[in-house]
């Protein structure tokens, strides 16, 4: 199912705050999530057990969902963090942060681990 | 808010209270009963008096006690409950312009930021119960908090 | 008691009261939740104390003279460095780091360029008034969050701009209209009253909506029945009749708005319709803020302007100022770079992968305090104290305003502060002469 990507800043979901406090665990739990409407919830006939794969063009990650009654039908929404950024793209040496078309199914796989993340950045995969 | 909706008000006095607010917050706490109302004995507010009857339900005449709970998980310390608090406006001048209070804490201030949470100080001066007779159904805390971590409850 | 000024973000509260005896810090009083982790990062687990270097892929404790002596190896063999970040240090480290970037030819820039350096180098040229805080708690009757949620990214800023009575408006909150413009029913919401205006629009009509109101503008009675991008026409009408109406409003802006168009750009479309507006106000007048995370990302531009004359990014070619079409972007994008030196920030986790990817194949200096994505990847690691609580400067707020911040404890270590460190590298290069 096709939906629109927004990055946004959360203050429970905050990347300097897990960085200076946290471990590699923490980060998982806290970044490395996604927010849906209940409706697409029931589209996906998702259940709490299962992990959402995102995938934009290029590449795509595995993250933990949660319900959230404010976000519209059709948007799924992610903290600002290294795993959302994995899908944000370029725009004419402009940074597209915001309503990035992403393809979103249920999977069973582990959600993306932080040191796999660093990994692809640095190109061994 | 919901009972003084119901009330009479029409401030007539004869429950021995200056206002029907007063009143509906007596009634909350438990104070009085429904019954302690004389006007709204009468046949015409009948209606009225069921449904108050039926808001109360069986703790009608039970004694509350005003409870005021900042969730600590949920709070981010923005200091919006320490400028809208009436009792703060009076006695602590700088929470006026959104400044952050004097510590430590004056001693009929409600509400102080402390360690980027907000702290409830003392609650005997909040305006629900000590406001030399003005005392006033509010909840302007509870209202305006951004990340619905104040709730005012009687227990 | 003395009352700080906090780093924790952009606001930079200057009522913060500090307990402290020294050596540690006892109690915070006034700060919010963010204010309280930047101070409790003094004693972080995550802290970076001393330098450290990549060897065999696993980062090892040197000491100074190693450390420093391996950076001057990577820039000396490099022909294009690129330095960025430089949101989180003072103004005094900005420029210690533009005469670095002039020493060793290299192309510098600060996180406010990918952020609100755009809105504000046009609204500058059009001549859209910035407002500011103080300005907006004393004289505002409106404001305008558009793509901003302070509420969760700022937390006291709805606190200053709405709650408290200023000067002029002795009655705070009563007189001041909120008017939220967002996609998402986001936590800033949940503060409105009656007489606010929730304005829910769907994702990318944000063009819609300010393309109708400048046609309302010119002719009334423009609006289509069925209203625009999702909001009814009885809400627009309000909105107009506010934003006509204010005699001291503010519109917000968030990053909600940055966001890039291939077909048009929403920004100049935003500020043309402010002129319009401005134009035709009689009585007021409607100004901007623009909202950024870092606690100094209004200072670069000013930094730049004042020694170099030119606002933003610089580029040097023999130790002079050259002018460059190249953003930082586009820099990484091209790979035009051979080795970067990040100060105070971690692209690595916020610049999508396609240019983390490419910053992390070359050699990369991280400046910094604490561990990030950027830790991960870097060849050296220079730590420095923490700005605002353990070294002092100038910094800029968002509204433009300049802040002195002040030092409460000493470092660790003896570590040196940004602009020490940048002026200890600056020697390395040019042999001690000033």
């Amino acid at each position: 199912m096709d939906f629109l990507l927004n990055t946004i800043r959360k203050i429970d979901n905050d990347q300097v705050k897990e960085y200076s406090f946290g471990n590699d665990q923490s980060l998982e739990e806290n970044l490395a999530i996604s927010f849906i409407s209940p409706k697409d919830f029931d589209k996906l006939n998702l259940v709490p057990s299962l992990h959402l794969k995102i995938s934009s063009k290029q590449r795509n990650i595995v993250v933990k969902f949660e319900k959230d009654d404010n976000i519209p039908e059709g948007t799924i929404t992610m903290p600002v963090s290294i795993w959302s950024n994995q899908l944000t793209q370029i725009l004419e040496d402009e940074l597209v942060y915001k309503n990035i078309v992403v393809s979103v199914e249920a999977t069973r796989e582990p959600i993306l681990k932080f040191e796999d993340v660093i990994q692809k950045i640095r190109g061994i995969e | 808010m919901e009972i003084y909706k119901w009330l009479p008000k029409t401030n007539c006095k004869e429950c021995g209270k200056p206002t029907c607010m007063a009143f509906s917050l007596d009634l909350l706490q438990g104070k009085v009963k429904v019954d302690d109302c004389p006007p709204i004995l009468k046949p015409k507010y009948k209606k009225q008096y069921e449904k108050l009857k039926e808001m109360l339900g069986s703790e009608e005449g039970q004694q509350k006690e005003l409870r005021i709970n900042v969730d600590e998980d949920l709070c981010d310390g923005c200091g919006i409950c320490v400028t809208v608090c009436p009792v703060n406006a009076r006695y602590c001048p700088p929470s006026l312009s959104g400044k952050a209070p004097e510590y430590p804490p004056e001693k009929h201030q409600l509400f102080q930021v402390i360690g980027g949470k907000c702290e409830l100080l003392n609650l005997e001066h909040c305006r629900r119960l000590d406001s030399e007779g003005r005392e006033r159904e509010c909840h302007v805390c509870e209202t305006y908090c951004p990340r619905e971590a104040i709730k005012i409850e009687y227990v | 008691m003395k009352r700080y000024p906090c780093s924790g973000c952009s606001l930079l509260c200057d009522d913060i009261i500090v307990k402290s005896d020294g050596l540690f810090i006892d109690k915070i009083i006034g700060a919010c939740l963010k204010g309280k982790e930047r101070f409790d990062q003094v004693s972080a687990q995550n802290r970076i104390t001393s330098p450290l270097i990549r060897k065999n892929n696993e980062l090892i404790n040197v000491s100074w003279e190693e450390a420093l002596a391996k950076t001057v190896e990577i820039i000396k063999n490099s022909s294009a460095p690129l330095l960025y970040g430089f949101s989180n240090v003072t103004c005094e480290a900005q420029r210690a780091g533009m005469d670095l970037a002039r020493e060793i030819n290299g192309f510098i820039d600060s996180n406010a360029s990918i952020c609100q350096g755009k809105i504000l180098n046009k609204a500058k040229s059009q001549g859209i008034n910035l407002t500011t805080i103080t300005e907006i708690i004393n004289k505002g009757d409106l404001i305008i969050l558009w793509g901003a949620n302070p509420a969760e990214t700022i937390p006291r800023l709805l606190n200053k701009v709405l709650f408290s009575r200023g000067k002029f408006r002795m009655t705070g909150r009563e007189i001041k209209t909120l008017v939220i413009i967002d996609p998402v029913k986001t936590a800033s919401f949940r503060v409105m009253g009656v007489r606010d205006l929730a304005l829910i629009i769907e994702p990318d009509k944000d063009i819609e909506l300010i393309q109708m109101l400048k046609e309302e503008c010119c002719s009334a009675d423009s609006i289509p029945s069925g209203g625009v991008a999702g909001i009814d026409k009885s809400d627009l009408k309000r909105l107009l009749l506010h934003l006509t109406g204010a005699e001291n409003g503010v519109i917000i802006l968030g990053q909600g708005v940055l966001q890039p168009h291939a077909d048009y750009d929403l920004i100049e479309e935003l500020l043309d319709l402010l002129q319009l507006i401005n134009d035709r106000q009689v009585k007021g007048r409607i100004s901007l803020l623009l909202l950024g995370g870092h606690f100094n990302m209004a200072g670069f531009d000013h930094v730049a302007l004042s020694s170099y004359g030119v606002s933003g990014k610089l580029q040097f070619e023999n130790k002079k100022l050259v002018k460059s079409e190249d953003t930082i972007v586009s820099k990484i994008n091209k790979e035009n770079f051979d080795c970067s030196i990040i100060v105070g920030t971690d692209p690595i986790s916020h610049l999508p992968h396609s240019l983390s990817s490419k910053l992390a194949r070359k050699p990369l200096i991280l400046i910094d305090n604490h561990s990030s994505a950027t830790s991960r990847i870097a060849d050296v690691i220079l730590p420095t104290s923490i700005t605002g609580i353990e070294s002092s400067g100038l910094v800029y707020r968002i509204d433009q305003v300049p802040v002195e911040l002040k030092k409460i404890l000493n470092p660790p270590n003896n570590i040196p502060s940004d602009e020490e460190l940048l002026n200890q590298l600056i020697k390395k290069f040019n042999g001690g002469a000033k």
